[in-house]
This record gives C-alpha cells, structure tokens and sequence, in this order.
C-alpha cells in the first residue's frame, strides 16, 4: 500500500509538472504556468490592445465572472473609515455631475485600466518608458522604468516607475491628487494615495491585473482588487477618438467633418 | 484671450519640467520649451535588429531662423492684434513660404484670425492633427514596438500610433482630430500617409486652416543618430489650389534623464467656457 501510494503521488506530482509544460506548448491559458512571448531585450512582451470586457468600472466593489474584484479584505468591501464612507455615498448621490469622467476629466490610476474604452501598450526593447494609450480622452500614461519618484508634484494619474519581476510588469504609482475617483460609483481618494499595480500575462489574449491600493487618510487598511484584461483580436483592430469635451462644446464650435458652410463658396 | 491661455499653460509646464526631482534640465532645451537652439551632431545613423533606423528617443523640433511654426507654419510679417510675431514660417514650396489658399479659405483664415482668434483648437485642448501636432512643444517621444511606429507628446498628453504592416486606412466616413496614419519605410526615410482628420484643427496659432479633405504624406529621415528632417507635403482639394510642403529638423534631447511630465489641459480650463 504504502509502495502504491508513492507511485501514485510521483505520478500526480509529474502530472502536476507537466501540465503547465504543455499548456505552454499548446499556446493555452494556465494560470501562472504562462510564459509570455519575449522582446528582443528579454522581456515579457505587453504589447496589444486591452480592455478589461466587464462591469468593473460602474462599481470596484462588485463582482467579475462570480468573483469579487476586491479580493482583500475577503468581503469585498472597501475599508473605509467612517468620515470617507460617508463622503462615498455622498459621492454616489451626486455621480451623474461630480463622476470626474462625466467632466471629462483624467481618470486616474487604477480606473484608466478598467474603464470601458481599449488601450494600447506600447513596450519596445531597451526603452526607458513604456507607454498606455487609451482611446479614452487621448489619455498617455507613461510608465517610467528608471529613475525616482517626483516629489512635491500632485498628478492627476500619479508618478509611475516600473520594474520587471519575472513574468510581472509591476508599477509603484504615487504623487497623486485627490480629484480622480476609483469608479462610477463613487469611490474615492486622498492625495496620499498609494498604489502598486501588477500586469502578468496570463495567457495568449489575456492579462491579470492587479492593484493594491493603500491610502492612510481614507482607508483603515489597504485593499486589494483583482480583474482580467482581454486583448482585442480582430483584424486591424485600432485606437479610436473619444474626444469627450470636444463633443461637449456647445454650438458655436464648429466641431464636425466639413468648412462652416457660410465661409465656403 | 486664447493667446493668454496657451500662454498660461506653457509657462506652468516649462515650471514643472524644471521642478524638483528632474536631474538636469536638458541643455537643448534652454530655457525654450519651444525649440531647440542648437544643432549637436551625431554620429552614424542607429538601427534595429531588422536593420530598419532606431528612431526612439526624444525630440525637439529645431526650426530655421526666426521660425517658430507653432505660431505660423507660413510665413508672416506679424499679426498686432493676435500677438502673432514676424516669422519665416516651415514652408519650402511654393517658394513664397505662403498657403497657396483658395479665395474662400485665405479670406475664412483672415476671419478668424481678426475676430475669431477664441476657436483656436489649442485653446480647447484639442489634439493639433497632422502637421500641428509634429511642432507642438516640450519634446515628442518615438517608441518603435514591433509592427509600429508610435509618437507620445507631454504636450495634450498627445500620440500617434502608426501602423507598419499595410493595412489600409479606416473608412472615409469615420473623422479623427489626430487622422489616421499608415507608415512603411522606403530606405531609411519613414514615410506616413495621413488621412480622415477633421476640419476643426488649424495647422497653428494662427488661423491657418484646412478641410475634412486634408491629405497629408509625411517624410522623416535619420541625417546622424542625433537629428531627423522632417518634411510633409500637404494636399486639400477644397481649400488649396495645389499641394504645398514645409520641412524642419528634429535635434535629440540629450539627457538620458529627460522625462515627458503630466499635461492636465481640460481638467482646468475655465477660460474658454466663458465665452
């Protein structure tokens, strides 16, 4: 007995093994046995156009695909301390006009990853930046992979620096403003916001993002959220425009496809 | 008004580019965010691993003389009133270094340029279009991932992707302020072809128009690893009488350090809704 035992968890054990090899082989999703094509200077290549697919913007603390987007603390709730929760649903009463996305405004980070619009990452070998470019507001985001923090700066989408930890493009953001919000619903921010975000291939078409997110003056404890980014696939698939204020503008702007009539023969 | 705007916003970016934590202000800039002053050759022209030429990095537009053609790509003798100053302008054909406009178009630039000076685009934070945005301040950066070219400007958070792989352009239909770009190389000069841009964008501070029918074909050629020229031949059969072309260099920005800042543009403005 005891013999078969140990056959049996030698062979469970090479299973477990070989099972990520051959997902490898076969190009198909395995948790983190994944390993993500390569750029020229060795590293993981993030390039493509993602979009996150799902409902996680109208509110962080709902759910994807049955799973909680907060994945800590364990109810799924933001920790608030009491003054910011109350200030949250404040937040939610006034969304239709206070939502900075309904101003036009910068979204912030982590929102630019999960808002409805694609964005493409722009990675080249041997760069010091890489870059995200959202069809949302034209929105550039530079990810930079050298150099220190700013200090005394209040940004909109924070400072960012990234390192590679093996599979992982993991981004230190600070230095924010507290104008930007986590969703449509309200949730919020001091300008001691801190956050370090994780993108990790998980897949041919797919990225795990993830982001804990700490910020003394609002939350108790940090917490942390958890959500699949999807590459778009279709043929010459492309960033569009979302020019959100240039729509807005009333009507004596001209924005349109053709010379104000009156000014042309 | 609008003037004052951009102004504003150049000066608060020129403040934060020298702000704490930036290492040293890169000497190309100095003091201009504008243009760079001075040309610093390079040496041979940098490549690939396909052999094709290593444009990334950052650049500053380093026009000719008393040039400076974010506030006129033609040339002027000045406008008072706008505060546009004399300039010789970016255009090199026709030899005047003026738009050869058709009369409707010379006479809506004039328009504006006398009493509507508030729709400037930059004023609305819009994206400049093709060639605006190739002008704009404060340093472009070049990205060349596999398949693309991409450019990134600190200046309206501004960027272009363009695709190498020879798809065709979107439908003519579809209207874009910064238009829709196609790159291939012929030897080391990459070549863009720019189409479906929008009407509202104006090709400077000045006025200077164009019409959904825009056609731009841009050419950027390495001349050492630390200097491009740049030329755009610019065709629109509803506002010009024949194509024209301007052309001027880019000059590397040197600092290893040198990094693109956050331009927050709408999230302020206040200035234009009060019109």
């Amino acid at each position: 007995m005891k013999i078969l035992a140990s056959i049996s968890c030698a062979v469970a054990v090479v299973c477990l093994v070989s099972v990520p090899v051959s997902s490898q082989t076969k190009g198909a999703p395995k948790g983190k046995a994944y390993i993500a094509p390569r750029l020229a200077d060795g590293k993981p290549d993030l390039n493509g156009i993602w979009e996150v697919r799902a409902k996680v913007d109208a509110d962080l603390e709902g759910k994807v695909n049955g799973k909680n987007i907060i994945v800590d603390p364990a109810d799924g709730k933001i920790p608030y301390k009491p003054e910011a929760l109350a200030k949250k649903k404040e937040n939610f009463q006034k969304r239709a006009t206070e939502d900075p996305l309904n101003k036009c405004h910068a979204p912030g980070v982590p929102r630019l990853a999960y808002i409805s619009y694609p964005f493409q990452i722009v990675e080249s070998a041997n760069q010091p930046v890489i870059a995200f470019l959202s069809q949302y507001v034209h929105t550039l985001r530079n990810i930079n992979m050298q150099g220190e923090h700013l200090d005394g700066l209040e940004l909109w989408f924070g400072d960012s620096r990234g390192r590679w930890e093996g599979e992982t493009l993991v981004v230190d953001v600070a230095a924010f403003n507290s104008d930007t919000w986590f969703d449509a619903a309200g949730n919020h921010h001091s300008d001691a916001l801190h956050v370090v975000e994780r993108f990790t291939r998980t897949g041919p078409e797919t990225i795990t993002y993830e982001a804990t997110i700490e910020d003394p003056k609002v939350l108790t404890k940090p917490f942390k959220i958890s959500l699949p980014l999807m590459l778009h696939t279709e043929k010459n698939f492309q960033i569009m425009e979302y020019e959100c204020y240039a729509l807005k503008e009333g009507p004596t702007f001209t924005v349109g496809d053709k010379p104000d009539p009156q000014h042309a023969k | 008004m609008s003037k004052q705007l951009f102004v504003a916003l150049s000066i608060a970016s020129a403040c934060l580019a020298q702000g704490p934590g930036r290492g040293p202000v890169n000497p190309l800039l100095n003091g201009n965010p504008y243009v760079s002053p001075q040309e610093v050759k390079g040496g041979p022209i940098v490549r690939l691993p396909d052999g094709k030429p290593d444009l990334q990095g950052a650049w500053l537009q380093r026009t000719v003389g008393n040039s400076m053609s974010m506030y006129s790509i033609e040339a002027t003798p000045g406008h008072p009133k706008t505060s546009i100053p004399r300039t010789a302008g970016v255009i090199v054909d026709p030899a005047d270094g003026v738009i050869p406009y058709q009369p409707w178009a010379r006479q809506r630039e004039i328009d504006l340029s006398e009493n509507h000076m508030v729709e400037e685009s930059d004023a609305h934070c819009f994206l400049g279009g093709v060639p605006h945005q190739m002008y704009t301040p404060f340093g472009m950066r070049i990205l060349q991932p596999p398949g693309f070219v991409v450019m990134t400007w600190e200046f309206m958070h501004a960027y272009r992707i363009i695709p190498l792989d020879g798809r065709p352009h979107i439908h003519p239909s579809i209207k874009l302020f910064e238009g829709d770009s196609r790159g291939h190389w012929e030897g080391d000069t990459l070549v863009i072809d720019v189409t479906n841009q929008v009407a509202r964008t104006w090709l400077d501070q000045s006025a200077n128009i164009h019409s959904d029918a825009i056609h731009v074909v841009e050419r950027i050629t390495p001349v050492d690893s630390n200097n491009l020229t740049y030329e755009a031949t610019i065709e629109d059969s509803k506002a010009y009488t024949k194509p024209w072309t301007i052309r001027f260099s880019y000059s590397r920005i040197l600092d290893p350090k040198f990094e693109h800042l956050e331009f927050a543009c709408i999230e302020g403005e206040v200035d234009v809704a009060k019109h």
